[in-house]
């Protein structure tokens, strides 16, 4: 029992220990959201809406709460965890939505060398910029970037090769980034079931999303996913990214709990542009498909997927306003659902993040996001729906380090 | 025999006079609209190799890290300076070096914990942090003990150099004209006032756009 405490004593004190050291950073978020919002029932709760609440689910909600832990192993290497609760009747009201290891050795000549392992986000999105996969510029993300924090979580190894320009006299750098995954053939799931949404909702690593069924992230064929692509920063005012990604699903592979194999393919391409100081530009743009049951066969659903988002934002004082326009579009090419089943649809972001002071923001937020999915016809809702959604959020942000 | 020696010296001197002072040249950096360029890095060279100046003492610089940046930009010291790195940001820092000139890591800190760097080799060194990719600091390391910086007007002034002929040369990493365009031959006699100006045929090189570090969550 002794030998218990002390032991539980031991571990309760490694945090401080390494926080005392330096070798800990904690950074914690806690938002609290008014939300207001005539939306569908949110798919978080079982619907098919497209905003992460609805017209049952408004009111005072907890927007966020989150902890995201860096220890610092050894001198290069780092290990990250990011811990999270929503609150929106999720099967698990507490998850883990990164967890990784990164290698960052000293760089010996241009060429600096990266590994991750471990629970990581596809390096997909321009709006993810802040730890915790937090954006700068809005509450919810665009539909593309919604999708990846969903089902695109990198459960395996990325290596990435980084020319860092500055010895040569350019400021900037590019990075050829490539990784390997399992785990991976749930991912087209809820963008097949649910269509396109715009929440800030990234699903947990070992949980669900929601009420939604446990478990997005599942492994049936033994085949491994990859993706690979290139990051370019020019001068600290342009950054481009583009990746393909392929999770080399067996779509006609299945498990005993009837899982299947989403076999699932895209390319992202995108840029963010700051031409001058306080002053933003941003776009992506995704095109792939996903696919389940057998090739050649009538029974196979295929879904041709597309959307792009553009944004700008400014800066003021302690202000930054963000305008974003977003479009998707699904295709249904074959399946067992019937014809007919494509959507189609477009999203217009407001939202103004303020600096209130030292450790506090307040975040305002209007979308509304008009669209038009069949399958809702099935529970008893429209297929052309508008969801607006109204937030108006209270963060406070803190950091434990040893300094 | 002695006086024929002090005769032959004196005669030399006539022709060739050496002041203690040295000479004092001015040197103006424009940019290619006429605005003052500050910070940029003057080194005066002789022409032929001079003996290297003989010191009692190390010379010591600071190269700080303040608001993710390195503070000053960029840092001229003659060979054999030691050079401290404090780091007085409100992150830790991983400070490297690949140049060839210089190479060195430190592992991550902050504050004042690794002892300073000596630079015995003329060159330039480009510094990184290895955690922040958009830090990017410079030092030039000269074998000349005559050099400096222009100030807020672009002007700079070397002092105390004896006469002879004289290569004057300037740098700053966002400067994009032709390195030959921005180097003058003088010839300095005792005590005599030069003043080069240099006016720039190209604009400069975009500057890095300063990081708002309101929003520390940087991970990503």
């Amino acid at each position: 029992m002794c030998g218990a405490r002390a032991l539980l004593l031991g571990v309760l004190l490694i945090p401080v220990a390494a926080l005392a050291e330096d070798r800990l950073v904690v950074d914690g978020l806690i938002d609290l959201r008014e939300v207001h919002t005539d939306a569908a029932p949110s798919y978080l709760y079982g619907g098919l809406g497209t905003v992460r609440f609805d017209d049952n689910h408004d009111g005072l909600r907890l927007g966020r709460a989150s902890l995201a832990l860096r220890l610092r192993l050894a001198d290069t290497v780092t290990a990250t965890a990011v811990i999270d609760s929503y609150d929106d009747g999720d099967v698990n009201g507490l998850g883990v939505t990164e967890a990784f290891v990164r290698w960052r050795p000293f760089p010996s000549n241009s060429l600096r060398w990266q590994v991750k392992a471990g629970a990581f986000f596809l390096p997909v999105s321009l709006e993810h910029r802040l730890i915790g996969w937090s954006s700068p510029y809005t509450l919810s993300a665009s539909a593309i970037n919604t999708w990846v924090g969903e089902e695109f979580r990198v459960l395996g190894t990325e290596v990435e090769a980084r020319w860092l320009g500055a010895s040569s006299g350019y400021r900037g750098d590019i990075a050829l980034v490539g990784g390997v995954f399992g785990w991976n053939e749930g991912a087209g799931a809820v963008i097949a079931q649910r269509g396109w949404a715009l929440t800030d909702r990234p699903s947990y690593v070992f949980g669900a999303l929601g009420r939604q069924r446990p478990g997005l992230y599942y492994e049936v064929d033994g085949r491994p996913g990859a993706y690979g692509g290139v990051v370019w920063r020019h001068h600290e005012r342009l950054e481009v990214r583009a990746l393909h990604y392929d999770n080399r699903a067996d779509p006609a592979a299945s498990n005993l709990g009837g899982d299947g194999g989403w076999n699932t393919r895209f390319d992202a391409l995108g840029a963010r542009w700051e031409p001058v100081d306080r002053f933003t530009v941003a776009a992506q743009y995704l095109d792939g498909r996903t696919a389940i049951g057998p090739n050649g066969s009538s029974s196979q659903l295929l879904l041709d997927l597309s959307s792009w988002y553009a944004l700008t934002s400014v800066e003021f004082a302690r202000d930054r306003l963000t305008l974003r326009y977003d479009r998707f579009s699904t295709l249904q090419s074959t399946g067992f659902y019937g014809p007919a089943d494509d959507e189609t649809g477009h999203a217009l972001t407001l939202a103004l993040m303020h600096r209130l002071a030292e450790h506090w923001e307040l975040a305002a937020e209007w979308l509304r996001v008009h669209s038009s999915f069949p399958p809702r016809n099935a529970l008893g809702g429209a297929a052309t729906t508008t969801d607006t959604q109204l937030q108006l959020a209270v963060r406070f942000r803190f950091r434990l380090d040893g300094g | 025999m002695a006086w024929v020696a002090n005769v032959a010296a004196a005669a030399l001197l006539a022709i060739v006079p050496v002041c203690a002072d040295g000479a004092d040249v001015a040197v103006t950096v424009k940019s290619v609209n006429g605005a003052p360029l500050t910070d940029v890095a003057l080194i005066l060279e002789a022409v032929a190799p001079a003996p290297p100046a003989h010191r009692r003492e190390k010379l010591t610089a600071r190269m700080e890290q303040r608001d993710r940046h390195f503070r000053p930009e960029l840092l001229v010291v003659e060979t054999g300076s030691l050079v401290e790195f404090p780091n007085n940001d409100t992150v830790s820092h991983q400070v490297y070096s690949f140049s060839p000139p210089k190479q060195f890591q430190l592992s991550l800190y902050r504050g004042s914990v690794h002892p300073p760097i000596e630079f015995n080799t003329a060159g330039l060194v480009v510094l990184g942090c290895n955690i922040h990719d958009e830090m990017v600091g410079y030092i030039l390391v000269t074998n000349s003990p005559y050099h400096g910086q222009t100030d807020a007007h672009g002007n700079g002034r070397i002092s105390g150099a004896p006469p002879g002929n004289y290569r004057i040369r300037i740098w700053a990493p966002r400067i994009a004209d032709a390195p030959t365009t921005l180097e003058r031959r003088v010839e300095l006699a005792d005590a005599a006032a030069v003043d080069v100006t240099f006016a720039l045929a190209k604009p400069l090189l975009a500057a890095p756009t300063p990081r708002p570090g309101r929003n520390e969550w940087d991970a990503y």
